[in-house]
């Protein structure tokens, strides 16, 4: 069964929130583990892991070092600098931090990257959103695939005519200063040309619209949904009503 | 064709300058284009054709754009410009729906959101809010008329140039617009392509539409427009009916390309030819096949299962020598391009093998491989990264060398762009682009000069330069391949013709 993107958007954005809210670390670890095996079934694994280390490694790194080093609440001293302290309770509060932060930062990159943008972008606009609205979040998808295949246009111009560029990713990011000023250039100029044909298109207009694409939306899955929404709701009710459970 | 109807679209434009600079760009230039006619607007590069057009389609607005005096009128209602604040404001998406435009480059025109051509070609009518009934056969007509059909279900960034521009401008006609401005349709279109063209602006004006051609060539298809309007630099230079311009001689002058009547195929300028260089070819391939990597996703998420990956180059060998020229010719899609890219190792066989003076090129760096051969891409704008003429063509030479500054303007001179040295490379017209384009690969003076689709894009002037630089750099022992949709031209310069059709070499005729 094809999920509805907002379905897949319902259930990534729950698991996000109760995660958070419930903040136990074995269910975190738990998310991240079924995220990271999701990914690894779907096939996004590769593409998915340079945005996640982008995203999770200065984060769990910044989290270990404030709390892992200053913990006031922290008795069990296992090495001291100066005013720094690594503490015991302090890493246990850094490492439940970090794994709540990672299984949200998982399921909602999974969403992202799995998501069929054209689909999503259907699913809005049928709701009545607001087409530029809907373009805003589909550009936000496509905007990567987009940079790096017209990164990969200037390369393949500038490698045609003599710059040599090692194979590898090491090898491209250390070409990379040549192409950052182009890069930023001809998107800003391409903006221009492609806002142009938009508006020509009938993109501005306020009228009503409609979608060639059809997406189906079965209505056990609209019932997932409101369940799902419910969850969400519930596990912030119950974080705020007993706001010590957890942690 | 009625001459006494109201004119679909009509403009009277005193001066058009553009935002930042003193000299218009347009001026003087009365123009009126007849439901239920074609209009050709021939002019060189630079006369001002594209940045009418996109005046006239509402693509490039009197106000944020550049500052009109005159006046623009459609459909019976005429606006008004005194280059004041207090001008009308034209709303693009309404103007848009009386006036279709295709622009020069058909990557302008496609969204970008849509995942499929067919999607693409109705995003228009979901704007308009039309009911989906109506698009699925508005989208299923259009195809038909422009070739998409087998096309429908592909991404539209997976499509060749020629099949770009189908799109395009399936995307302009297919809302039925009052008026239809193309900008050099006819360019990097196959002769199948250059056909449906033909019959699909046959028809449109059967069906009343305004069609307004904007073209450097005076095509054969051209010859049956009701008006041809001459403009050179900004303004109309000469109006009327393709004979009496053809006799006054206004196409010369303006720097317009006139192409011969197809009178058969003519034979190859310099057939038989054998190569006065001695040693190895220049170039060889030995049995090169290549497949595009399969791109969908595998697994669970996969969104829309996806045609097999298509082989794009079936066994391919040949050899070319020193001095020579070949011409490869096929039409739209039958890999070309990838061919090309081959070349100069941007792609590597799947299977075979590459020789550049008889070496494997196998498994080198594109960079290396750029000092013996230098590809000009079929879009400049691929090709151009640069802020001024004169760092593109410097980049990747030897920096800080006499010998650097020289070539820098060896080439520059040899495509007569060297009093435009300053210039952005995006400020120039197309046809000078393409002649950039060129000159940034002549400065590295490559054994092999590997051109994709040449003629595209230049005007008069700008071919003839190519026809001087292929000549004597062929002169001094390079060996050219280059490949075209235009038989024609390449029967004109080319020593040997091959044919690619869906991946396979085959003899010319």
């Amino acid at each position: 069964m094809r999920l509805h993107p907002l379905t897949s958007l319902a259930a990534a954005g729950s698991t996000a929130v109760i995660t958070t809210a419930a903040a136990s670390w074995p269910l975190s670890v738990t998310v991240i583990a079924v995220a990271a095996g999701l990914s690894v079934a779907g096939g996004v694994a590769r593409r998915m892991l340079p945005a996640v280390a982008v995203i999770l490694v200065p984060l769990v790194l910044s989290l270990l070092a404030m709390h892992g080093l200053f913990f006031p609440e922290g008795t069990t001293v296992l090495a001291q600098w100066g005013p720094a302290r690594v503490t015991v309770e302090g890493l246990h509060f850094a490492f439940e931090r970090a794994s709540q932060l990672s299984a949200a930062v998982l399921v909602l990159l999974l969403w992202s990257f799995t998501i069929s943008v054209p689909d999503l972008v259907a699913a809005l606009s049928t709701r009545g959103v607001h087409a530029r609205f809907a373009f805003v979040v589909a550009s936000t998808l496509t905007l990567l695939p987009a940079i790096s295949s017209r990164l990969g246009r200037i390369r393949q111009a500038q490698e045609a005519r003599g710059l040599v560029i090692r194979p590898g990713i090491v090898g491209r990011a250390g070409a990379f200063r040549w192409q950052a000023v182009p890069l930023v250039l001809s998107l800003v100029e391409e903006a221009g040309t492609r806002a142009a044909a938009l508006q020509a298109r009938g993109f501005g207009s306020s009228g009503p619209r409609t979608s060639y694409r059809e997406v189906p939306d079965p209505p056990a899955q609209r019932w997932v949904r409101v369940v799902l929404l419910l969850a969400a709701v519930a596990a912030i009710a119950a974080r705020l009503w007993q706001p010590t459970a957890g942690a | 064709m009625s001459r006494s109807s109201p004119p679909g679209l009509a403009a009277g434009i005193e001066e058009f300058v553009f935002p930042g600079e003193q000299e218009p760009v347009l001026a003087g230039l009365e123009v009126s284009f007849a439901a239920g006619s074609l209009t050709a607007v021939l002019g060189g590069s630079g006369s001002g054709k594209s940045t009418l057009g996109r005046l006239l389609a509402g693509w490039l607005l009197p106000g944020d754009g550049g500052t009109l005096t005159g006046f623009l009128e459609l459909a019976g209602t005429r606006l008004r410009f005194a280059g004041t604040t207090a001008d009308p404001r034209i709303d693009p998406g309404s103007w848009g729906r009386q006036v279709g435009f295709v622009p020069q480059d058909p990557a302008a025109a496609v969204s970008t959101v849509r995942a499929t051509v067919a999607e693409e070609l109705a995003f228009g009518l979901e704007n308009a809010g039309v009911d989906r009934e109506s698009m699925v056969s508005a989208v299923r007509h259009t195809a038909a008329l422009t070739g998409l059909t087998r096309l429908l279900y592909r991404d539209p960034a997976t499509l060749s140039g020629g099949q770009l521009r189908r799109l395009a401008i399936g995307c302009a006609v297919i809302s039925r617009p009052a008026v239809l401005i193309m900008d050099e349709p006819f360019a990097s279109l196959d002769t199948d392509g250059a056909e449906d063209l033909a019959a699909l602006v046959r028809n449109v004006v059967r069906d009343g539409a305004a069609v307004v051609i904007l073209s450097q060539r005076a095509d054969v298809f051209l010859h049956n427009a009701d008006t041809w309007l001459v403009l050179a630099g900004g303004t109309v230079a000469a109006a009327g009916s393709p004979t009496e311009i053809v006799a006054a001689g206004a196409l010369e002058m303006a720097g317009v390309v006139r192409t011969r009547p197809h009178t058969g195929l003519r034979p190859l300028a310099d057939a038989g030819y054998s190569s006065a260089f001695a040693g190895p070819p220049a170039l060889e391939l030995r049995d090169v096949s290549f497949t595009y990597r399969a791109a969908q996703r595998r697994g669970w998420f996969r969104a829309q299962p996806g045609p097999p990956a298509d082989i794009v180059l079936h066994g391919l060998s040949l050899a070319v020598s020193a001095g020579e020229i070949l011409a490869v010719a096929g039409p739209n899609g039958a890999g070309k391009s990838t061919l090309l890219r081959h070349l100069n190792g941007l792609l590597q066989p799947t299977a075979g093998s590459v020789l550049v003076k008889g070496r494997n090129i196998g498994g080198q760096p594109a960079g290396r491989v750029a000092a013996e051969v230098g590809l000009l891409f079929q879009q400049p704008r691929d090709q151009l990264f640069e802020r001024t003429v004169e760092r593109e063509v410097r980049f990747g030479l030897e920096r800080r060398q006499p010998a650097a500054d020289q070539a820098v303007q060896q080439a520059l001179a040899a495509v007569g762009l060297e009093h435009l040295a300053g210039r952005h490379p995006a400020e120039l017209p197309a046809s000078q682009q393409r002649l950039l384009a060129l000159a940034t690969v002549l400065a590295r003076r490559p054994s092999v000069l590997a051109l994709d689709e040449p003629t595209v894009a230049l005007d008069g002037y700008g071919l003839a330069a190519l026809d001087r630089v292929v000549r004597s750099t062929t002169a001094e022992g390079a060996a050219v391949v280059l490949v075209t949709h235009d038989l024609d031209y390449a029967r004109s310069i080319a020593h040997r013709l091959v044919r690619l059709d869906a991946g396979r070499l085959l003899p010319a005729d």
